[in-house]
């Protein structure tokens, strides 16, 4: 019974970190075809990090990596399937899992901090101040690495990806 | 042809195309492999300096007998995938099937006035995500439901800012005050069991996701100077979002977040 609960948590969590996608891709106006592809990969890279945060002890940069990694793979197999650059749907997918929260805390608890009179209080502020800014930065290199790591592995292939286009097109 | 002549007109046009894919938001080896490949397919070589505001770049002819450097700012263009791509491609056709340079122009001037997805479309779509998003936090729907209504107003403020070309940091800071503004409602009236969280992700759509992802990109490749400018362009963004949120945190005694 306990495995159906996480099972329909994870489902949940990938449905509503694709319509999230879907949501901050529009912003930078993607091809048609591609916004499809990145809500499905944002769904497996979200619910396979919520996954990992719940059923295992890895830390959220981690786990964030493992996720990037996946995504990474699957769109450079996308992009050859739909003959688009491989970060025009990597990128709009990776969005949900930008620690956008951690980096706003970070300059909030900076603010308080030189709001803050009382000295034993502010060295809790200063704890916070790192460890927001730590874990969006860690988070941040994390997700980019991990979807770029399969760029470089199959370093032709990415960088082909619209030729391709244009030989079908002729056939 | 004059061999000056044609180098000057190639120029003219690479450091154009340049220019826009900067401006649509394609990572800094893409520009350089890109426009390296259509100087290629007419028998020259480009080298480039990249910078936030500008790209330096001088074309030069096989035997390095022949050069012409131009200068040129980036266009003030937004965000576009689409043509990210479609240019990418145009790149390859150049290379494959040797165009000409007016071909050329014809097919980039039709790919660069290709008309964006409605704005009210956009909105809507934004509201949306920011309010799964705020689902992904684990608030609830009366949380979900106050983030759709902060983001729809904050976004379309924005958009209407952004049409008077109005300073892009000030346009951060309004919005996000704005949509922090109507997220608060959460807070003061007791809005569902998680109104926190429908005040910590009604400024979230603000985030710049594609300059941080572009940056660090371009750090790891080794464009460190530009990749570091992108960087610092995001944080200053992210800053202005915040100065929004705790101008509204101080206005109305929000003391947690």
């Amino acid at each position: 019974m306990m495995n159906f609960d996480l099972l329909q948590a994870i489902i949940f969590d990938g449905f509503f970190a694709a319509i999230a996608s879907v949501g901050f891709a529009v912003i930078s106006n993607p091809p048609r075809k591609a916004i499809l592809v990145s809500a499905l990969l944002a769904a497996v890279g979200h619910g396979l990090r919520y996954c990992l945060l719940h059923c295992t002890s890895l830390d959220i940069a981690s786990a964030s990596f493992v996720a990037a990694f996946s995504i990474g793979m699957l769109s450079i197999v996308f992009a050859r399937m739909i003959h688009c650059p491989a970060e025009v749907f990597s990128f709009p997918s990776l969005l949900p899992m930008i620690p956008g929260m951690f980096a706003y805390k970070t300059v909030l608890y900076l603010v308080k901090f030189i709001q803050c009179k009382d000295n034993s209080a502010s060295v809790d502020i200063i704890v916070s101040i790192f460890k927001n800014g730590l874990t969006a930065t860690f988070i941040m290199f994390a997700l980019v690495v991990g979807v770029a790591l399969p760029m470089f592995i199959f370093h032709k292939q990415s960088f082909a990806v619209t030729r391709i286009l244009k030989l079908v097109k002729k056939n | 042809m004059d061999i000056h002549l044609e180098l000057k007109e190639l120029s003219k046009f690479l450091s154009d195309y340049s220019t826009s894919l900067m401006a649509v938001g394609v990572h800094t080896s893409r520009i350089v492999r890109n426009t390296a490949r259509i100087a290629e397919s007419f028998g020259f070589f480009v080298d480039m300096t990249i910078f936030q505001k500008t790209i330096i770049m001088t074309l030069r002819d096989k035997d390095n007998t022949h050069s012409y450097s131009t200068v040129n700012k980036i266009k003030p263009m937004a965000l576009n995938f689409e043509i990210n791509s479609q240019l990418s491609s145009l790149s390859w056709e150049a290379y494959d099937d040797h165009l000409s340079l007016d071909e050329l122009k014809v097919k980039y001037n039709e790919i660069i006035s290709h008309p964006r997805m409605s704005k009210w479309m956009v909105l809507f779509l934004v509201a949306c995500a920011n309010a799964s998003f705020c689902r992904l936090f684990t608030g609830d729907w009366q949380a979900m439901g106050v983030v759709f209504i902060a983001t729809l107003v904050g976004f379309f403020v924005r958009q209407k800012m952004m049409e008077r070309h109005i300073n892009h940091l000030f346009v951060f800071v309004v919005s996000s005050f704005v949509a922090s503004m109507i997220g608060c409602t959460a807070v003061l009236y007791n809005i569902g069991t998680t109104p926190q969280i429908a005040l910590g992700t009604s400024v979230l759509y603000l985030v710049p996701g594609v300059p941080l992802i572009n940056g660090i990109i371009d750090i790891i490749e080794g464009h460190v100077l530009a990749g570091v400018s992108r960087l610092i362009n995001a944080a200053l963004l992210i800053i202005c979002l915040s100065i929004g949120l705790s101008l509204t945190l101080l206005l109305l005694g929000v003391q947690t977040l």
